[in-house]
């Protein structure tokens, strides 16, 4: 810049104080109040949004998907549609590297680059068209971040095409056109930026435009598997509590008392010793148990169920089935309140229902085979509906029958598969469950299977009645599904 | 009184003198887009308020890491409200840092006599960045672990010094403690000694200069 | 004459005075760098066979994940890492062994039964069956483990993993 545009710059600005205000208090004020609506949105957004919970890092977990923050989304998107260029894609460190450092390098010498001595945006066409279409083509790959650059097919799909011509095409021929217009010479310079205006403008739409084809067009999302977060420890213990049943009950016993096995294929009668006294507990660490969870112990016939080790288990999973066995057999550990999710009791008269009473009892002692995939008669008992019409020899529940297979089983006597003549032994098969439980399905079965807490209030006699004798009234299901 | 003790105070702190200069000053008519550069710097101040209250139940360790910050979310009271301000405070300064930067290239105030605001304005957008990425571990979830995994392998793409800038951001070959312990140093020293720094000579400079008016059509 | 003197005194001691801090920057900044990079200079952790499970566990035809992890000692704490490798069996004495690892920049690959081919979330790489490149960023095919770097005893599979 020549030395009198200075002089004509401060003068100007002197002119300009002249006729201004005060920074205190007249600018301040201005200031505190848009950052008092930001604090105030700050405030907002921790309250209703909070901070999402995810699970803690396992670096075992070999199939996570890795998604930058929002802000980095661009760069992050920038680097896939780039890697789609033939031959020049491969060349990574010109994406992850050279450009992103040739930008910031732009940035910083922008005051010494931009010769043009005018600050109104009428005279400077040519930096704002550059701007938009950078700042455009940051936004649209933000947003089409999520949207996987190839469709299915090797090679170019018009996936890719689309998401190349709105990701680099079109920014970088707008580039040169806005750039190149800038020599155009004096007489034509109108010309020139008008050219650069109307390819700002119309580089801009057709990106927008394009992206929402490649929106449009894109298959839809698989849904994210939610991923359950125990916060506190008594969360924690109560995941662990369900893993345990899920994956342990079958050799261990649902208290880990042990037993001889039966039903698992390779462990036939053998006798497994209790795991949960207090040797067991006093000598084992908290790291031990859960390297012993996830590696298993082959030699003795357990297999490995951490994810490192090919089993299903996250390493906050297994945190967690530890922490249920710490504090539900560890006599030294003193467990927080709630911590146990406990079948509720039954008062005389009380009908159960499935989702109090049954539910966390059936997850609690049979759900560990009783799911698909394990060796079960095709018995389901997972969700309402299952238990009442799934399994080989349906129903085995009958509302009203005392004499329902569920019911000869759970009492210690053996069935009788009426088709095949094959014997179905008792249940569960290594210790039946306990008196009060067996009453309380008895009384559900007997009361018609109600499935929520009102139907079963509804179902409830009078509160002298009791219903646990061998006659009761067959009473009408409400949910009647044979 | 009192006009007494301001007299005495004034003596040996030139408090009249720091007023006029930094408070009292005149400005051109001002503008609302004006206001984002002010608006970074109470985010910068509320990050630092947060992130000093958090660290006192933080501890930058794979094995407490994670188990502290759900602590801090669901045993500590208004943990939840600290941490969630800090964690969108973070979002929004990114987002408000961004907008003033373009504001500042729209109306051209980068120009005569206010390259080096700029200039100085461009290190802070990348300290700033530099927080959010350090930030971003320190949780030790699972998406901290393997987006900081990731963006350390990008560093690793630089030809013939890319591995050796890998490992000495990773402290090794590998993300392990030395990680999350080098990113939280980073995260709560050295980067909000560079912006402190960086934002002190902004100020001074916007002071200096003073703010820029809005460009009029003759400019 | 006097005010010479007095210029030159004052330059010297200006000289020292910028020496003096020059020294104790260097003093504590030189250390301090390479205090700052010290874990990127040490030597990485050591090779080692390691075994990925009985042979015949592998189905043939399909790729199959394996993942192994190695402990290293990083600073002052134990880390324990793990690693992921596809077997693929073409027949009974012929294995393949690609690592899982993106070439691109070490986000994890799967296999995508219904494409046949292994796919990169990250930037939508895609790899052949045999680990060849057939489209996105990958600069080369998936790493493999061939040669004297695979050997089978006893009915184990075992690879020579390289540390670091």
């Amino acid at each position: 810049m020549k030395e009198e545009q200075k002089k004509t710059v401060l003068e100007k600005y002197k002119i300009a104080l002249q006729k201004g205000e005060r920074f205190w208090p007249d600018s301040i004020y201005k200031d505190l109040l848009v950052s008092l609506a930001i604090f105030i949105v700050l405030i907002l957004l921790a309250t209703f949004l909070g901070v999402p919970g995810e699970p803690k890092a396992d670096p075992s977990d070999t199939a996570y998907v890795p998604k930058p923050e929002w802000y980095f989304l661009f760069l992050f998107k920038f680097l896939a549609v780039y890697g789609q260029i033939p031959l020049l894609g491969k060349i990574e460190w010109i994406a992850t590297a050279a450009i992103p450092a040739l930008v910031i390098l732009l940035l910083f010498v922008l005051p010494l680059m931009d010769k043009n001595p005018y600050r109104h945006y009428s005279r400077r066409i040519m930096a704002l068209s550059i701007m938009a279409v950078f700042v455009t083509s940051m936004v649209v790959l933000t947003v089409i971040s999520g949207i996987p650059t190839t469709s299915g097919n090797t090679g170019m799909s018009a996936m890719t095409l689309l998401q190349f011509l709105t990701g680099l095409v079109i920014p970088i021929m707008a580039y040169i056109i806005i750039v190149g217009s800038s020599f155009l010479s004096n007489k034509l310079k109108l010309l020139g930026s008008r050219l650069q205006k109307w390819t700002a403008v119309g580089g801009s739409l057709s990106m927008i435009v394009v992206a929402g084809v490649v929106i449009l067009i894109a298959p839809p999302a698989a849904p994210s598997a939610e991923v359950q977060v125990a916060n506190t420890l008594t969360e924690q213990i109560i995941a662990g509590q369900d893993l345990y049943s899920l994956n342990c009950v079958q050799c261990h016993g649902a208290d880990g008392e042990g037993g001889i096995i039966s039903g698992v294929q390779g462990l036939e009668g053998f006798n497994m010793k209790a795991i949960h006294s207090q040797d067991e507990m006093y000598t084992r660490s908290d790291e031990t148990l859960g390297d012993i969870i996830s590696y298993g112990q082959p030699n003795l016939g357990m297999q490995p169920f951490g994810k490192s080790y090919g089993g299903a288990l996250s390493t906050s999973e297994i945190d967690y089935i530890v922490a249920f066995m710490r504090y539900t057999w560890d006599d030294r550990s003193v467990i927080p309140a709630g911590a146990v999710s406990t079948i509720p009791e039954l008062n005389p008269g009380e009908v159960p229902s499935w989702d109090v009473h049954i539910q966390p009892l059936v997850k609690r002692y049979c759900v560990s085979c009783h799911r698909t995939g394990r060796q079960n008669n095709n018995y389901l008992m997972t969700s309402y509906q299952e238990m009442l019409t799934t399994g080989d020899n349906a129903p085995l529940i009958t509302a009203g029958d005392p004499k329902s297979l569920l019911l000869t089983l759970i009492n210690g006597h053996e069935g009788k598969d009426p088709v095949t003549g094959n014997v179905i032994r008792q249940m569960p098969p290594t210790k039946l469950l306990d008196p009060k439980y067996v009453d309380m399905l008895t009384r559900w079965v007997m009361a018609g299977m109600p499935q929520t807490a009102k139907e079963a209030a509804a179902l409830a006699p009078t509160p002298t009645a009791t219903p646990t004798g061998g006659v009761a009234p067959a009473v009408p299901t409400p949910t009647p599904t044979p | 009184m009192w006009k007494k003790l301001f007299a005495w105070l004034d003596e040996r702190l030139a408090l009249n003198e720091l007023y006029k200069a930094t408070l009292d000053r005149p400005e051109p008519k001002g503008n609302w887009w004006n206001t984002l550069g002010s608006a970074s710097l109470f985010l910068f101040l509320l990050q630092g308020v947060t992130g000093i209250f958090l660290s006192v139940y933080y501890t930058p360790s794979p094995d407490h890491a994670f188990d502290s910050i759900q602590y801090i979310m669901n045993g500590v009271a208004f943990g939840w409200l600290i941490r969630g301000i800090h964690h969108w405070g973070a979002t929004l300064m990114v987002l408000v840092v961004f907008i003033h930067m373009l504001r500042v290239f729209v109306t051209a105030s980068y120009k005569y006599p206010r390259e080096l605001t700029w200039l100085i304005g461009v290190g802070l957008l990348l300290c700033t960045l530099g927080m959010g990425f350090t930030g971003y571990l320190l949780p030790w979830d699972q998406k901290a672990y393997w987006a900081t995994t990731v963006a350390t392998s990008i560093a690793g793409s630089v030809p013939i010094i890319g591995s050796f800038i890998m490992k000495a951001l990773r402290g090794g070959t590998d993300l392990s403690a030395l990680t999350l312990s080098r990113f939280f140093a980073a995260h709560i020293w050295m980067l909000p000694a560079v912006l402190a720094g960086l934002i002190g000579v902004h100020l001074f400079l916007i002071i200096k200069h003073g703010e820029s008016e809005f460009p009029g059509k003759d400019d | 004459m006097a005010g010479s003197h007095n210029i030159s005194r004052r330059d010297f001691v200006k000289l020292i005075t910028g020496a003096v801090g020059a020294i104790i920057g260097a003093a504590i900044g030189l250390p301090a760098i390479d205090y700052l990079i010290d874990p990127a200079l040490k030597a990485a952790g050591k090779d080692a066979w390691v075994p990925l499970g009985k042979l015949e566990t592998f189905e043939i035809g399909k790729p199959t994940l394996a993942t192994f992890t190695r402990s290293t000692v990083n600073g002052w704490e134990k880390t324990v890492n793990s690693y992921g490798v596809f077997v693929l069996r073409s027949s009974d004495t012929d294995t393949l062994i690609l690592s899982n690892k993106c070439t691109h920049l070490g986000c994890h690959v799967n296999w995508n039964v219904d494409k046949q081919e292994y796919i990169c979330p990250c930037h939508d790489a895609q790899f052949g069956i045999n680990g060849e490149v057939l489209g996105g960023p990958p600069p080369r095919p998936l790493d493999r483990y061939t040669g004297d770097q695979v050997q089978v005893t006893d009915g184990k599979l075992l690879i020579y993993f390289r540390g670091g």
